[in-house]
């Protein structure tokens, strides 16, 4: 019987091609989208979720509110933390405190390279591998890790230091780390075969922690300071005990904190992040910087599109056949007459459908290699088409492709097999029954959903050009930076690439300092002010540079001066500052006295106010200052910023020259030109991407929906072609007939409209609320939204029944 | 007795207004006979076949069929007495006109569940009685409508129903055409097929061993 029906099936779609076309289409596109995101989503959500006990392992992570203002994340513990939990909580049974470390350079014994910025190096004691079981290909995970300069490598690591060698013979091999530090290896571990955010390749012994120049931080005992390196898991007993663990930890925190910071009212607070919170928490990152960290908004932002565009290809599929229904009533009466029962009728329809559906997933297939490229901005890296293979995901599709079948064919069935035999012989269907079709309002709900998308995508659009557009208050055009290597020390060396760079042809200024005015960096500090009546706190954010930073970015001075020196501990405040501070005059401001901590530094300038951040985020109160702590060991001079003149395509000798000054003064490390212009752009790279992803979703739904506009059309003028004629016949113009036969459509889109306008308002205005500087949502977005959905419903529509209209009524009476 | 209708009312309401298609039909069908229903257009005739046929109810009055109260079935169980009794032939043939001679045949077997080797048999058995054997592979539309109609009664026929309803079989046929199918239902007749036959055409009638007539919904 099966067969039987697939060879109706079959010979069914062969026989209604444009149909079968239109049904595939849009189908395809829906379960593309559905395989593509569906992969992205579930990659993303089986990250660690192997472990054994995963789900009582937390990692222990801090925040910071500040009394001033200001909330600040770190995903780190301050080092102490861990070796008070081993044994000061009951509740937790283990405990893993490693420090991640970024070494400049490895070489090999074997390997005649030295290999740059390895990733994935860890300091450990050995107990993370009690928190997270590895396999141990050679080596013993007792006591690999227990003597000062030994390396546990990963079996990939080892590979790539040791090629060709098998693991007991990496074994008692030396590693040399940043030219001097000489480690054995003592054991290789496999990697993880699931995916994991533990991107871990190197584990270096705790004791050699010295060589490293780490043994302050690592062996410190003061709390004081939190640093994202030093990093902390804990596995509780039992999951009812995390709450106690909780307080406890509260409890610690308090005992803690120093007595000026609860002055302050600072509080520090430390938190159990479930393990497989790491890979999407927006606040905590994870550990492999070069990815980004999945987001769960963006997924379920994913989710939704692929859920419409799979819906909108069902509708098509829907109406299209209930449409058709007519066509099939006198088969439908003829098997039932023949013998066929209700349900044998509908399983026959929904065997019509399933073929459909596996044909559209074989298109799909073909169509999800092209989505792939299309999302690249949204897929991971480490996302391949190896997740194919996976069971979960076989079976996922399997589930996917038979409820989309019951989904699109369970309704045409019923009301096809619900025919009842001697009205059905006779093509006399109870259509008329009072009820609005179905139908109509599906066609309602493809093109509210079309409509929203045209709107989102014109308003985000729109905002996008909005923050582009907008002053930023800094220079920005042809002004570049340099970062120097973090680890070096001498601002003598930097000083002299400085002056290297300021004696090129083309360079107007030069300036060494900190982070760009804006930049996605953070450095601030609570400073505190005695007006008059009472003391204002605030979280000022210090941008550091030399006398000659402002002119590099244009900054403007309103009063006041320019700071004397460059290690002067002198501030030049922003508006925003001054304003916070109770003045209205930038003069009044002069000569205030800032405290931070017991340091006094006064303004002697206060400048223009300019945006820090993207767009996105208002005015910080800021303060120009030098490098005041240099002497102690913290230069915040890093960079070198310099402006160009001149137009871009003349630049190349210079930059060529920067970069030669750069390799003369630092041969280790990694140059890189960073352009202010494209800083600037990419703080939208995220609206941009939503932008990306919109405009594809909209032309998708767009396709969709009007591809089964056109379908529906197609049946009525065929339904309608005798009353065409007599119509035609009786005098009707062909505008006349036109809009006849596109009235019903309009109608339909017309109230899609009006349910889409609502909706898309709320969700732009709610999306809107997070920038600081918005666009309006102008009423021209919903109309011109609007006019252009019925303008290319038009055309669609016209293509067909102009032709009817057009065609000879003495012809379409005498086929009827 | 195979079946009998007692004061068989059948009305549909259009604006309110009741109208009635059959008034109190009274008669009873003998296994064997080969009844012809005359009328003119719009009598009633098309829809008595369908009450008959069970395709189609009616308001109020008896129909027993083979001993069954059909007044009193469900509708799922009306459904397994027509399907094991009853054929139709139709005036327009309805045959499905994407499957070919041999499918439309085999398609009562198979919504009856029989085995594929039964099918076949039964299939080749109808063909060859009905002279159609080099036309299994063909299309309804590649058919005169002669060949289309013998298809027609070939498919009625093959689940070896007790009663035959066609409804004027022969109304789209030229009239050799029509004689030829007329012969078959004779000798289906001779051989002990029940048929009731809707006929607009006196000689068509004369087929028959009896004649209803029908006006305005009325038994006259
Ligand atoms: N569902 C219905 N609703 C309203 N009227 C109906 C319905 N079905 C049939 N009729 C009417 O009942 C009458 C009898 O119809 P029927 O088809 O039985 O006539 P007929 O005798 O077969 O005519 P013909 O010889 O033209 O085939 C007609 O007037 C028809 O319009
Ligand atoms: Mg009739």
């Amino acid at each position: 019987m099966f067969k039987n029906y697939l060879k109706i099936a079959w010979r069914n779609l062969q026989k209604n091609k444009l149909f079968t076309a239109i049904n595939i289409i849009s189908l395809s596109i829906g379960l593309s989208a559905s395989f593509v995101i569906g992969m992205m989503i579930y990659h993303d959500m089986t990250f660690d979720r192997f472990h054994k006990d995963g789900d009582r392992i937390f990692r222990v992570t801090t925040s910071f509110s500040f009394g001033s203002g200001g909330q600040f994340y770190n995903s780190g513990v301050t080092a102490p933390l861990g070796e008070t939990l081993k044994d000061g909580i009951q509740e937790i049974g283990t405990t893993a405190a490693f420090f991640t470390i970024y070494p400049v350079k490895v070489t090999s014994e074997q390997v005649n390279q030295a290999f740059r910025n390895p990733q994935g190096v860890m300091l450990s004691n050995g107990d993370y591998f009690d928190m997270f079981s590895y396999n141990w290909l050679a080596g013993n995970k007792k006591s690999a890790l227990k003597e000062p300069n030994a390396v546990v490598l990963s079996e990939k690591r080892a590979g790539k230091y040791f090629p060709g060698l098998l693991p007991e013979e990496v074994v008692g091999m030396t590693t040399i780390y940043n030219d001097s530090i000489v480690v054995t290896v003592l054991g290789v571990v496999e990697n993880f075969k699931e995916r994991s955010d533990l991107f871990f390749e190197e584990f270096i012994s705790l004791e050699t922690a010295n060589a490293f120049g780490m043994q302050d931080q690592v062996f410190s005992t003061n709390w004081g300071g939190t640093n994202s390196n030093s990093q902390l898991f804990v596995k509780v007993n039992d999951l009812e005990m995390t709450a106690s663990v909780q307080q406890q930890l509260d409890a610690l925190a308090l005992e803690h904190e120093d007595e000026e910071s609860k002055q302050d009212g600072d509080i520090t607070s430390f938190h159990l992040q479930p393990l497989n919170d790491i890979h999407f928490s927006p606040t905590y990152a994870a550990y492999d910087y070069s990815q980004p960290q999945a987001s769960k908004s963006t997924l379920k932002g994913l989710f939704f599109i692929a859920l419409f565009l799979l819906l909108l290809g069902c509708v098509n599929f829907i109406n299209l056949n209930t449409a058709q229904g007519f066509k099939r009533s006198k088969e439908v009466g003829v098997r039932k007459t023949l013998g066929g029962s209700k349900s044998q009728i509908r399983y026959q329809f929904l065997t019509e459908t399933f073929l459909l559906t596996i044909a559209s997933a074989l298109v799909s297939i073909l169509l999800s290699m092209w989505l792939l490229q299309l999302f690249s901005d949204f897929v991971p890296a480490s996302l391949t088409a190896n997740v194919f293979t996976e069971p979960m995901v076989i079976a996922g599709i399997l589930a996917l492709l038979i409820t989309v079948t019951f989904i699109a064919g369970f309704y045409p069935a019923m009301i096809l097999s619900k025919f009842k035999p001697a009205s059905a012989i006779r093509n006399q269907l109870a259509v008329s029954n009072g009820r609005i079709p179905l139908r109509k309002y599906l066609t309602v709900f493809q093109f509210a959903i079309a409509q929203i998308f045209v709107i989102a995508t014109l308003l985000v659009g729109k905002q996008i050009n909005f923050m582009m557009s907008q002053d930023m208050g800094i220079k920005t055009d042809a002004v570049v930076y340099v970062d120097m290597p973090w680890h070096e020390k001498s601002i003598e060396k930097k000083e002299r690439f400085l002056n290297a760079v300021k004696s090129l042809p083309q360079i107007q200024t030069a300036s060494i300092g900190g982070r760009p005015p804006a930049s996605f960096g953070y450095n601030s500090a609570g400073i505190s002010y005695f007006n008059d009546q009472e003391e204002v706190k605030l979280d000022l954010q210090q941008l550091f540079g030399d006398t000659q930073y402002a002119d590099v970015y244009g900054i403007e001075l309103l009063a006041g001066r320019s700071r004397l020196n460059d290690t002067i501990k002198e501030f030049v405040i922003n508006e925003k500052a001054m304003k916070l501070l109770g003045f209205t005059k930038p003069e009044d401001a002069l000569n205030v006295q800032l405290k931070i901590s017991d340091e006094v530094f006064p303004v002697v300038g206060v400048m223009k106010d300019f945006h820090q951040r993207s767009l996105k985020s208002g005015i910080e109160p800021m303060a120009l200052v030098g490098d005041g702590y240099r002497n102690i060991g913290f230069s915040q001079f890093n960079s070198v910023h310099f402006s160009l003149s001149g137009g871009s395509e003349t630049w190349e000798n210079t930059l060529v020259s920067v970069e030669k000054e750069f390799e003369n003064a630092f041969p280790d490390a990694e140059f890189k030109l960073n352009f202010m212009d494209d800083m600037v752009s990419r703080f939208y790279l995220q609206e941009r991407k939503t932008a990306k992803l919109l405009k594809w979703a909209m032309g998708l739904s767009l396709l969709i929906s009007c591809l089964g506009l056109f379908g529906l059309v197609i049946y009525t003028t065929e339904k309608r072609t005798k009353e065409i004629g007599i119509r035609k016949i009786l005098g009707a113009s062909l505008s006349q007939l036109n809009f006849l036969l596109c009235k019903e459509f309009l109608i339909l889109i017309g109230i899609g409209f009006l349910i889409a306008a609502p909706v898309a308002w709320y969700g732009l205005d709610n999306w809107l609320q997070d920038f600081a500087n918005k666009t309006t949502l102008s009423w021209w977005i919903f109309g011109i939204s609007g006019i252009a959905m019925i303008a290319l419903a038009l055309v669609i529509m016209s293509a067909k029944t102009i032709a009817a209209a057009n065609s000879n009524p003495v012809e379409s009476l005498r086929t009827e | 007795m195979l079946l009998q209708l007692n004061n068989i009312f059948k009305w549909v309401k259009t604006g309110g207004q009741q109208t009635f298609l059959l008034k109190d039909i009274n008669f009873n069908v003998e296994e064997g006979e080969f009844i012809s229903i005359m009328g003119p257009s719009g009598s009633g005739k098309t829809t008595l076949l369908n009450v008959i046929g069970m395709l189609d109810g009616f308001n109020e009055g008896e129909y027993n069929f083979m001993d069954e109260s059909v007044h009193d079935l469900k509708e799922k169980h009306r459904a397994d007495l027509y399907k094991r009794y009853i054929g139709f032939v139709f005036q327009s043939y309805h045959l499905l006109d994407e499957l070919t001679v041999q499918e439309n045949l085999e398609m009562p077997l198979l919504y009856k569940k029989l085995k594929g080797s039964e099918r076949k048999a039964m299939v080749a058995d109808m063909l060859d009685r009905f002279n159609i054997v080099g036309k299994k592979d063909l299309f309804p539309t590649q058919l005169s409508g002669g060949q289309q109609q013998l298809v027609g009664i070939a498919r009625a026929l093959i689940s070896n129903p007790k009663l035959i309803l066609a409804d004027e079989p022969t109304g789209n046929l030229n009239s050799s055409q029509g004689e030829e199918i007329m012969g078959i239902f004779k000798e289906l007749n001779e051989e002990g097929v029940t048929i009731i036959q809707v006929t607009h055409s006196e000689k068509n009638a004369e087929y028959g061993t009896r004649t209803i007539n029908l006006l305005d919904g009325r038994m006259v």
